[in-house]
């Protein structure tokens, strides 16, 4: 071994890769842009910005628009209500959608290095070896 | 043969990797791959193998 990374900030550094990543969990009807209103439940929650969105009730996320907002240093940070945190995709949301485009992003350095991918899920755990 | 180990633990869906067989600065050229994609890592360390430099054969021929 000769060199250990371990992330566990939720952002997500690349727009197209969460975009598909989002896709991949069942969201539709993603909006992009700049700046973009959300939507919300409550007439009283605060009006919130976001540059991509999930509409309400794509994915269980009945009190409001999941965003994703850019922060500094580059990325897109999440933006929901604590009860979708706890309700959209039964509370699995933000884990589901980190596993989606970390695998997204593998498969990308894989591409990029000419490697091989071997996939292997054992106890909740994926582990994915590319050689090259 | 270099190899990298990338685990996602689905339950948080937080990813760790493990270079393994890359010696030198190529190492961080890898890891610059990945910080790239998915952000600067909460974690990082360099292992004994990242500070071996890379060896160089020395050849030499002689003329007939």
């Amino acid at each position: 071994m000769s060199k250990y990374l371990a992330f566990t900030e939720v952002v997500f550094k690349d727009p197209a890769l969460l975009v598909s990543a989002l896709e991949q969990i069942g969201c539709t009807q993603i909006r992009q842009g700049e700046n973009l209103p959300m939507g919300r439940y409550w007439a009283e929650q605060d009006e919130t910005r976001a540059d991509v969105i999930v509409p309400r009730g794509t994915v269980g996320n009945g009190f409001g628009d999941i965003g994703f907002t850019r922060v500094e240093g580059g990325g897109l940070a999440p933006v929901l209500d604590d009860l979708d945190k706890e309700r959209a995709l039964g509370g699995k949301f933000l884990p589901r959608l980190r596993a989606t485009y970390n695998e997204l992003a593998v498969a990308q350095v894989a591409a990029r290095v000419n490697g091989t991918m071997q996939r292997t899920v054992n106890g909740g755990v994926v582990k994915i070896r590319v050689r090259f | 043969m270099p190899e990298i180990e990338f685990t996602i633990k689905e339950e948080t869906g937080e990813m760790e990797l493990q270079v393994e067989g890359v010696q030198g600065p190529a190492c961080s050229d890898i890891a610059k791959l990945v910080t790239d994609l998915v952000g600067a890592p909460a974690r990082e360390e360099n292992t004994r193998e990242y500070y071996a430099r890379p060896q160089t054969v020395r050849q030499v021929h002689q003329k007939s």
